[in-house]
């Protein structure tokens, strides 16, 4: 039986080849790969690119053509291919283990999330371990479409075969009981760009729940002293805005201003 | 709405001697608290206390806490109400909300304004959370919740204990667990030092408590709730040492790592508040009188700065006087109970090395 793309759903070993850019390409710097072999009506790649590395298409079901010189591996393109289609390779960063690694940079839909430094299983197209690999980066932010991208460390040699994660039953550490973030998922928000309590509170309602910041404000503000490498202290807490712990709307709604439950009847 | 002199949030040892000094200039005052009875954490702290006859020194917690709720009870101008949480404090026109606990959890709770001419806030602390792996498992506690289990609600926590943190919290309740018939395995501290009193510490050691500072958790583990717990040695720089993994077959971890301040109705009021490691986090700026930037509103005990409960009792003396002088109340030789307190608070503060009152100083007005 022909192992084709159609019945397995893992592209051959040529269609994998045909979506990576010649060598010289790759010995520039970080370039999308995308893995997009069959026509169906999908454009995103195409319209988000701000460069127009991506070939505009012509009818919609266009598949997918890079303009390898107008890419700079800025990964946008990752987080909005509703096929998880896209991956970015590096194989000009600067290994400071010294050892010949690329970097791969992934779009990884699952909780949890790793943590940088963390080892995780680098799987092929099939899903079978190929390599332990290193995290080097976990990306979050507001406008990443909910598409967390991790960056992973693996030898050269196996860049062509490394095509997804699988993490280790992974002891969580929590930071926020309330709303279930662990601290890979507030460390990949940092990496994105948050730089406050508050802007954290908005995209991930850190600090909103029953506990109202108590647990998780203090760890989150000295995450974000060591990353920002600033004090505790210069960093705001966050707004407190009354009331110190969620109330029903509707038990307000009958308030009776009338009423004088704590007093001895003087309204 | 209510209208009451001197609302009081908290009747913790703070609160408590805060109303009955603002009761006994002839204050009307009202102490909402949050718990089902008055007298906060005091009432779970079996161990004589430290401090001096004023502070009430050699007396257990939960008997102080009966002896300041006697004098209170003398003062029919102090009402006291329970299951009630100060909720809100609104800057705009100076009323505070405040949620009333049904009778049972099916009641629903009702709600309350109050129009005070000054407030106390005395809200304490609540424990400082720890990240590690394993941190949300079943058995993994803070301190103080195992001590409430143990000696408010007579429930045994666990079987074998790894104790996070040689604070006097630490200390104090690996001792408690012990007298509970629990096994204490270690107590470890990432500081090179035991922080709390050596004389605490001393007590472990003859019981054959190993106590290993310079070792944190590396993590926690179990399959549904826990049952392993590695510690590590950590370097000069704080880091963990591979190698060095310890691991114990523990059922409960108890994180003991310090307070923050429970400061979130003074943000809500507008007060200055000032980051203050030493104190625990953020606490408001206030004078001696312990009145924040806010007129009519003072502070009082662990959310004023985190100390032990002795000081908390004499900082709530002073703003129970400074609220009623505020009032327009004539406060009886307020002079020289000023001094007193305030000379109290000289001599407790100095057992910590400074940092106390290097931390006071930096918050005062």
């Amino acid at each position: 039986m022909d192992k084709t793309l159609e019945k397995t759903g893992i592209p051959t070993t040529e269609q994998v080849e045909s979506a990576f850019p010649p060598q010289e390409r790759l010995d520039e710097g970080a370039v999308a790969i995308i893995e997009c072999f069959q026509r169906i009506p999908c454009n995103p790649c195409a319209t988000s690119c701000p460069r127009g590395a991506i070939v505009p298409f012509e009818d919609i079901n266009d598949t997918p053509v890079i303009k390898n010189e107008n890419c700079n591996g800025c990964t946008l393109c990752i987080t909005k291919c509703p096929g998880l289609a896209i991956m970015v390779v590096d194989t000009t960063w600067k290994d400071p283990a010294g050892l010949d690694r690329a970097l791969i940079k992934l779009p990884y839909e699952f909780r949890p999330l790793p943590a940088v430094g963390d080892e995780v299983i680098a799987t092929d197209r099939a899903g079978a371990f190929v390599t332990k690999a290193e995290v080097v980066q976990v990306l979050l932010n507001h406008a990443m479409n909910k598409v967390p991208i991790v960056t992973i460390a693996v030898e050269k040699s196996l860049m062509r075969t490394v095509r997804g994660i699988h993490l280790d039953a992974r002891q969580r550490a929590v930071v926020c009981r309330c709303n279930d973030l662990d601290e890979a998922d507030i460390a990949a928000y940092i990496a994105g760009g948050a730089t406050s309590i508050d802007e954290l509170k908005r995209v991930t309602r850190l600090g909103m729940g029953p506990c109202q910041g108590r647990n998780c404000v203090p760890i989150v503000q000295g995450m974000l002293a060591r990353t920002l490498g600033v004090p505790v202290a210069e960093l705001s807490p966050g707004t407190y805005r009354p009331t110190v712990k969620s109330i029903a709307l509707g038990d307000l709604a009958e308030y009776d201003s009338a009423r004088d439950e704590l007093g001895d009847g003087e309204k | 709405m209510i209208h009451t002199d001197l609302l009081i949030c908290g009747a913790g040892p703070a609160g408590l001697c805060a109303a009955i000094e603002a009761g006994a200039a002839g204050a009307n005052v009202l102490v909402l608290e949050r718990g089902h009875a008055p007298g906060g954490q005091l009432v779970k702290q079996t161990h004589m206390f430290f401090g001096s006859e004023k502070q009430y020194a050699s007396y257990r917690g939960f008997d102080i806490s009966d002896i300041l709720l006697a004098q209170m009870k003398e003062m029919p101008n102090i009402k006291l109400v329970c299951n009630t949480t100060v909720l809100a404090a609104y800057s705009d026109d100076g009323i505070w909300t405040a949620e009333i606990a049904g009778q049972t959890p099916n009641d629903k709770p009702r709600y309350e304004k109050i129009l005070p001419k000054a407030v106390i806030v005395a809200t304490g602390a609540s424990e400082k959370p720890l990240l590690f792996p394993g941190n949300d498992l079943p058995g993994v506690y803070g301190a103080g919740a195992v001590q409430t289990l143990m000696n408010q609600y007579g429930i045994k926590p666990a079987s074998r204990v790894v104790m996070l943190g040689a604070g006097n919290i630490g200390l104090i309740v690996s001792y408690q667990l012990m007298q509970a018939g629990v096994d204490v395995l270690a107590v470890c501290d990432a500081a090179p030092h035991i922080g709390g009193y050596l004389v605490h510490a001393s007590k472990l050691a003859r019981m054959g408590v190993p106590i290993m500072t310079s070792h944190s958790v590396k993590r926690a583990e179990g399959d549904g709730k826990l049952d392993r717990v590695t510690l590590w040695e950590l370097d000069e720089n704080w880091q963990g040492i591979a190698g060095t993994e310890k691991v114990f077959a523990a059922d409960a971890l108890c994180v003991a790592v310090g307070l923050s301040p429970l400061s979130e109705l003074l943000w809500q009021a507008g007060a200055e508040m000032l980051y203050v490691p030493a104190l625990g986090g953020y606490v408001p700026y206030r004078d001696e009188n312990l009145r924040t930037t806010i007129p009519s509103i003072f502070v009082a005990g662990d959310v004023a700065g985190v100390e032990e409960a002795s000081s908390a009792m004499v900082t709530g003396r002073l703003a129970g006087l400074g609220a009623a002088q505020y009032l327009g109340y004539d406060v009886i030789a307020l002079e020289a109970k000023k001094e007193d307190c305030l000379g109290q608070l000289q001599s407790l503060r100095h057992g910590h090395g400074g940092r106390i009152l290097e931390g006071i100083q930096q918050a005062s007005l």
